[in-house]
């Protein structure tokens, strides 16, 4: 017995000899696209200044990319939405820990038009008719007697859920065209007259902004800076990066830098709003 | 002049005729042209009509694959080596399929979910999971679950799929067997809040093994045979610990009551404790445990988690009947010729006891990088915390057997010289004795498990059951002996000892 519990001791020790072996300078961050261009442009910068760490930058939605940290495909995951309750759970029975949530920047929600379409202004009710299929046609808010065309995101979006969560608030319409990220559903809608479409502020050139108000009486804004700030524009919402543990070394210094100051100058020429 | 006069005539004839030529054959390009023209409208008509039946077809795979998205298909099967130290076990290794396990998931429109969850192990095929979830749309807060579903406890809840080492802590095992039940449960976990609120409703029978005289288990299908049904609760809710990590606490009731099966309870410490009206009176299944989680980041993921548990598990008794009829004995007395018929009616009672019993473990994990993963869990049982270990063997209840013997005399007429005597014997038994269902036990259990990928992992599993001596005393009474046979060669358990049973276990799953 005791000869088996030494050699249990001795197994363990060399395995616990794995935690304090050197990192690699590598980070590798994944997941939401609406927060690609941003990202990109943080690593862009950060490895011009720290040329011993390679940043490697990749998209395919906030869900993939926390499917990615739970799997242990990335160090950092980027998602425009909150971890649910079951993907923690998922982290927590792999690592044992619950993972650490950064707010990173924050982002209003555009709704983009074609910039031949006479309607100016949407509440979030009528928005959430035109994305659920009970409003089908143009008329019914204020626009030309046509169906009304509708681009969204894939389900693996963060984006997706954020909207359908705070907006839509049922099942999104059958005939919602899906598209693989912000700018391809900005680019269905400028070349698109019935278009209508959601996504990141960064992206929206070439379409219409469209003005948004919580109800009916309440008076209409459109997304940028002051509004986001002032919490008067009312889709708003933080991007995340998610990791699986406090981040130490290269990890840290990375994140420390994308918090600093110099960091979030960079969200607010990306088009995005500084967190702080 | 004359070849001047001969060439106009020349070119005025030709031009002329020319121009006829050409216009001619403009007029056949043109038409040409617009057949050219009709065919293309024709080809593009038909194009058209192509591309619209391509996109139909193409919006009819739309429509059937975005079916296929309702269906989720989840599994995982775990293989392994076993390798027993116990002296009764033999084989003493094996290979085995410990689960295998397709969950089939169905959510026809937002917020209506149906489970299947069978598990395919070879000659063994069993329904696991099977139950209809009902999400409430709106506050996205109200989960109703019917069907047969885990019970809500940590560890029964937690998939040995994701579990640090091969099994579950004996005291889970003991209390909740096939960790699944047959019931009702609303689940209230607000969409902001880290709180879960579980109610929930079973027939209180599923898993159980319920002996009968023969020791034969009645209770083999799981279905309920009686009126009462259980109710268990339970309440979680997670402290995030900023960037440290995070302690989640909860505790749980169990409430219920099980047919007795026989007219007499037994206390936890095998005194009388009341007679029934009937077999079909209950006794009781009450218990409560409290649970914490914490999740510490220490150079990784490190997790200590822990349940205590204690309250009372009643046992179902049983009384069986028999009866023997002996041969036919004559006595003469007094000139009259008495044929005696002696009937024996046997009646094996086993009371049902209500057992007072406590348990824990505690986990302690700790992740090392992205690939591996180290446990210990220390648990303990005590079945039957009224009996101490010295008494187990000792401790019983033994109504002392009572026999009763009865006469039925019948003449044939007043001056008979024949009698016959059907004589009637009741032997009534009824005992129940401590022994091994009442011995502590406390288990260690170390692991190690390497993760391939998010699919595959490892584990390798070394578990150490530790059972309390008991029945200990100089005259050598009250020992607690099991008899086996491995091979022919016959062995003795004797629990005045530690009884070597530890198991090693190497295990690869494969998740999907």
């Amino acid at each position: 017995m005791k000869l088996k519990f030494g050699i249990a001791s001795i197994v363990m020790l060399a395995i616990l000899g794995f935690a304090f072996m050197p990192a690699q300078k590598k980070i590798t961050v994944k997941g939401s696209d609406t927060m690609v261009i941003l990202a990109q442009k943080w690593a862009e910068v950060y490895m011009k200044s720290h040329a011993e760490t390679v940043v490697q930058v990749t998209g395919g939605g906030s869900g993939t990319g926390i499917s990615a940290l739970i799997n242990g495909a990335t160090d950092i995951c980027n998602s425009s939405r909150p971890m649910k309750q079951t993907e923690m759970d998922k982290l927590k029975d792999r690592y044992a820990s619950l993972g650490v949530e950064i707010p990173c920047a924050k982002d209003g929600i555009t709704i983009f038009l074609h910039e031949s379409n006479p309607v100016k202004e949407l509440s979030l009710k009528q928005l959430s008719n035109i994305f659920s299929g009970k409003t089908r046609n143009w008329k019914e808010v204020g626009g030309p007697d046509e169906d009304i065309k509708l681009y969204g995101r894939e389900n693996s979006s963060g984006t997706y859920v954020f909207f359908k969560d705070q907006v839509v608030k049922a099942d999104y319409a059958a005939n919602c065209q899906t598209l693989p990220g912000t700018a391809a559903v900005v680019n269905a809608v400028s070349k698109d007259k019935l278009g209508i479409g959601y996504g990141g502020a960064a992206y929206a050139a070439g379409v219409k902004h469209c003005a948004v108000k919580k109800d009916d009486k309440s008076p209409a804004f459109v997304a940028n800076a002051e509004t986001v700030k002032k919490g008067q524009y009312p889709i708003t919402r933080y991007l995340y990066m998610y990791l699986k543990n406090r981040p130490t070394g290269e990890m840290k210094a990375y994140i420390d830098w994308i918090l600093s100051p110099e960091g979030q100058s960079l969200v607010t020429a990306v088009g995005y709003f500084p967190v702080k | 002049m004359k070849k001047i006069t001969r060439l106009l005539l020349t070119f005025g004839l030709i031009i002329p005729m020319l121009f006829v030529s050409t216009s001619s054959k403009a007029q056949k390009q043109v038409d040409e042209l617009k057949k050219e023209q009709d065919t293309l409208k024709e080809n593009v008509t038909t194009l058209r009509d192509k591309i619209s039946g391509v996109e139909e077809r193409i919006a009819t795979a739309e429509g059937d694959l975005a079916k296929l998205t309702k269906i989720k298909l989840s599994g995982y099967i775990q293989a392994q080596y076993m390798h027993y130290e116990a002296s009764n076990a033999y084989p003493s290794n094996v290979f085995m399929l410990r689960r295998v396990r397709i969950k089939f998931q169905y959510e026809p429109i937002n917020g209506v979910v149906f489970v299947l969850q069978p598990d395919f192990l070879p000659g063994n095929i069993t329904l696991k999971d099977a139950y209809v979830q009902l999400n409430d749309r709106w506050l996205k807060t109200f989960s109703l679950f019917a069907g047969k579903f885990n019970r809500p406890n940590y560890e029964v809840e937690y998939s040995s799929s994701s579990r640090e080492v091969p099994e579950r802590s004996r005291v889970i095992r003991a209390i909740y067997p096939d960790e699944r039940a047959t019931g009702a449960k609303l689940e209230i976990a607000p969409p902001k809040i880290p709180l879960k609120v579980q109610l929930a409703l079973f027939n209180g029978n599923d898993g159980l093994t319920i002996l009968d005289a023969a020791g034969v288990n009645i209770n083999p299908l799981n279905n309920d045979f009686d009126n009462h049904k259980d109710f268990m609760g339970r309440v979680t809710y997670t402290f995030k610990l900023g960037q440290i990590g995070a302690l989640g606490i909860g505790a749980h009731g169990y409430y219920g009551k099980i047919k007795a099966n026989t007219l007499d309870v037994l206390n936890s410490d095998y005194t009388y404790n009341r007679t029934n009206d009937n077999i079909g009176q209950l006794v009781k299944k009450n218990w409560v445990g409290f649970e914490a989680q914490l999740y510490f980041d220490f150079l990784g993921g490190l997790a200590l988690k822990g349940e205590y548990i204690f309250g009372v598990n009643g046992t179902p008794g049983y009384t069986s009947k028999s009866s023997a009829v002996s041969p036919m004995t004559s006595v003469i007395k007094n000139d009259t010729l008495t044929l005696t018929t002696l009937t024996t009616i046997t009646t094996n009672s086993r009371p049902a006891i209500e057992k007072n019993f406590q348990g824990y473990y505690i986990y302690l994990i700790k992740n090392i990088g992205k690939r591996h993963q180290i446990a210990a869990r220390y648990d303990y049982y005590d079945p039957n915390s009224k009996v101490s270990s010295d008494q187990i063997g000792i401790a019983k209840w033994d109504a002392a057997v009572k026999t009763t013997t009865t006469d039925k005399f019948t003449y044939a007429g007043t001056d008979a010289v024949i009698a016959t005597n059907a004589q009637t014997k009741t032997v009534v038994v009824n005992t129940l004795k401590s022994g091994t269902s009442d011995i502590k036990y406390q288990t260690i259990t170390l692991a190690y498990t390497y993760y391939f990928d998010d699919n595959i992992k490892i584990m390798l599993g070394y578990e150490i059951p530790l059972n309390k001596k008991v029945g200990v005393n100089d005259k050598g009474v009250g020992n607690v002996t099991t008899a086996y046979a491995v091979n022919g060669e016959p062995g003795v358990y004797d629990y005045s000892n530690t009884i070597k049973q530890n198991t090693l276990t190497l295990r690869l799953q494969v998740k999907f």
